[in-house]
């Protein structure tokens, strides 16, 4: 963008675009250059740059209870509802994730399901292994984060075991006793634990 | 917008700014309107969900989780103060503006009371490739499986990892 804007100032000063090209060039370039996609997300040869997360798989016994409860706390729309499984996207369709600017990075989403995770893989894949580690709990970034607004907010929607942590974030238990953060902007991975 | 760089040619052209912070300004203006208002839009009842903050892997041993996560996503480190965690910075929005990180820690006293497990993670590659990005896997010494769009490997804790593309997984296809 600097050097757009180096360019067009040039144009200007040399009488090639007017004052007001100048100003609508800019401006249009300015306000549109996020969408102009991400070449930094290119893989590297060694491991990949995740450009976000995909989604969160979430299994319990009532996959439909789980998925009312996170419909009605963060807004979520429910989409693609099978036997045993539903999609919360963070968004509607066509939007983009929030504050990313490739093109062919979806929204975000939950996959709530209820599955053995036992169980053979039906495409004759190799067996999940015994998973030795645990997600603990999962953290959520929400618009327009406030502490106090945000507890009573989910008192009112009758969420169960509000603890705040700090201040740029709340713990909930959700129906199945999971545990869940909810976080502001303001929380990262430089903040959290600094 | 239009107003501001409107300003910012006027300062220009009286001398009150140079070339240089014309063109920085309007470098730093285009980031923060790219930054975008989400974060003013929260709705009248509930939240407005905008990212995964943070995932919470807890371990037996979070340095060799870490490592694993930092060679195979090439993710930034912070906070790894040696006390038994430490927070792994993925790509996409910056921190603070809407990017996610893991937390890879020690086991504490409350990883197994609930009756829901977050069974996987998948994260997104843009610009995908299959070859490409199952090459890049297996440099980082995984053992990559899947279809088009998608692969799995699992970490040293025999958690499963999903990667995969925009078309690979999508809740809208």
């Amino acid at each position: 963008m600097y050097g757009f804007a180096a360019t067009k100032l040039n144009e200007f000063e040399q009488g090639k675009i007017s004052r007001r090209q100048l100003i609508e060039t800019i401006t249009l370039a300015a306000t549109t250059v996020g969408a102009a996609g991400s070449a930094g997300a290119a893989p590297a040869q060694v491991g990949v740059t995740a450009a976000g997360i995909n989604h969160v798989s979430y299994n319990c016994p009532n996959f439909k209870q789980a998925a009312d409860w996170y419909s009605k706390v963060f807004n979520l729309d429910q989409v693609g509802l099978k036997d045993n499984e539903v999609t919360l996207p963070f968004g509607k369709k066509g939007e983009q994730p929030y504050n990313v600017t490739a093109k062919d990075v979806p929204l975000t989403f939950i996959i709530m399901r209820t599955r053995d995770l036992n169980a053979p893989p039906a495409n004759g894949a190799a067996p999940r292994p015994k998973a030795t580690n645990v997600v603990n709990h999962m953290a959520y970034t929400v618009a327009d984060f406030d502490s106090t607004r945000v507890q009573a907010e989910l008192k009112s929607l009758g969420v169960e075991n509000i603890r705040a942590a700090g201040a740029n974030a709340i713990h909930m238990t959700d129906p199945f006793g999971y545990d869940v953060e909810i976080c502001g902007l303001a929380n990262s991975a430089i903040t959290d634990g600094a | 917008m239009e107003r501001f760089i409107a300003d910012l040619v006027r300062s220009f052209e009286s001398g009150k700014i140079d070339r240089r912070q014309f063109c920085e300004a309007v470098a730093l203006a285009t980031t923060i309107f790219a930054a975008g208002s989400a974060a003013q839009a929260a709705p009248a009842r509930g939240l407005k969900m905008l990212a995964v903050n943070h995932v919470s892997y807890a371990c037996s041993d979070y340095r060799i989780a870490r490592d694993w996560y930092a060679k195979v996503f090439n993710t930034k480190i912070y906070n790894d103060k040696g006390m038994g965690r430490a927070n792994l910075e993925f790509g996409g929005p910056e921190p603070g503006k809407g990017g996610s990180f893991i937390i890879t820690r020690n086991f504490g006293n409350n990883e197994k009371t609930a009756r829901a497990v977050v069974d996987h993670i998948c994260y997104t590659v843009a610009n995908w490739d299959d070859t490409r990005v199952n090459n890049a896997l297996k440099a980082a010494g995984t053992n990559p499986t899947g279809r088009k769009g998608s692969v799995n490997v699992y970490d040293p804790n025999g958690y499963q990892v999903q990667i995969a593309s925009i078309d690979g997984e999508n809740p809208f296809i």
